[in-house]
């Protein structure tokens, strides 16, 4: 089939293919060792780092409480979303399920509609639950019956 | 035989420190040379013009500007040190939608978070042993949005759609 319509289609030279050689095929699996090993030393920071996350989620609410405009909802969105992706790498894989429901439930309801805060706030409530009680299990069933439970809350809040 | 990543200049940008100390700890067990870091877009955009990084890994949500929105600098602003860089997009994000916006802004990788070694590692070496065509249309500056070429493309002309709307 002749494609009528203007495109121009090119490859750039491969400079970084000249630049760092052939490896041998498949996955460097020295490297990624090396890496696993220098994530497991990391390890211990990363309760450390999921609390400075959790204080941030608090800390917006607390400035959206205060002064509930665009910018302040967007910071909220922001420290939800970042929880979402952050803590499953820092090992609290339901503060990520949570923040997940959270950041759908902001990002989702029309920006000219007010949130529900009761249910915001019940998803900071469980996340700082699941931080402070350490629940690091992706199975723990507290947390998950939470989860979901917010979830469902969610679905219903955004028909 | 292992690459060079010696040779490589990469540049990290995500404004959580965490997630850029996580990210530059894992290039560095990889081997790669120079590490350069940004915590926000612009901070990223003035990184890419001092450093000429090859390859950048960015988070998509930031104030001001997102990774999405220096992506799309990267590949069509004038001033841009270099249309062609490589862009990871390491993010939060998950949703197919999601990714075929990353892909509509000139973002080469997608990966997921949370982090993971393997997925990196295999995305940086996509990114040197599978580079993608470059496209230029009307509305689009970027890779090939399509994975294997457009060369070998035999559907409907998506694109064409698209196109005569804007």
């Amino acid at each position: 089939m002749a494609r009528q319509q203007p495109i121009e289609l090119f490859m750039p030279p491969n400079i970084l293919k000249a630049k760092v050689g052939s490896g041998a095929p498949g996955l460097d699996l020295a490297a990624i060792k090396r890496a696993e090993t220098a994530m497991d030393k990391m390890r211990g920071e990363f309760a450390d780092w999921a609390a400075t996350d959790v204080d941030k989620l608090m800390a917006a609410r607390a400035r959206f409480g205060k002064t509930p405009d665009a910018a302040s909802r967007a910071a909220l969105l922001r420290a939800a979303h970042d929880m979402k992706g952050q803590a499953a790498t820092y090992d609290f894989p339901m503060i990520a399920r949570v923040a997940g429901s959270l950041s759908k439930l902001i990002g989702e309801v029309p920006e000219n509609k007010d949130l529900p805060l009761g249910l915001v706030d019940a998803h900071v409530s469980t996340i700082h639950v699941i931080y402070r009680d350490k629940l690091t299990d992706a199975s723990n069933k507290m947390a998950m019956a939470l989860s979901s439970e917010l979830e469902k809350q969610v679905e219903a809040a955004l028909k | 035989m292992a690459y060079q990543f010696d040779r490589l200049k990469v540049l990290v940008v995500d404004d959580s420190a965490h997630m850029r100390k996580l990210v530059v700890t894992i290039l560095q067990a990889f081997g790669i040379g120079y590490i350069y870091e940004a915590d926000s877009g612009e901070r990223a955009w003035t990184q890419l013009m001092e450093h000429h990084p090859d390859i950048c890994i960015m988070d998509w949500m930031m104030e001001g500007l997102s990774g999405m929105d220096v992506t799309q600098k990267i590949r069509t602003d004038p001033m841009s040190p270099n249309p062609f860089i490589p862009v990871i997009m390491l993010t939060g994000y998950h949703s197919l939608d999601q990714v075929r916006q990353a892909r509509d802004a000139g973002v080469n990788e997608f990966i997921a978070k949370p982090v993971s070694i393997k997925s990196l590692m295999q995305r940086l070496q996509s990114v040197i042993e599978n580079p993608r065509p470059f496209v230029r249309t009307k509305v689009y500056f970027g890779p090939c949005r399509r994975r294997r070429g457009a060369e070998e493309y035999r559907g409907p002309e998506r694109r064409e759609k698209k196109e005569a709307a804007a």
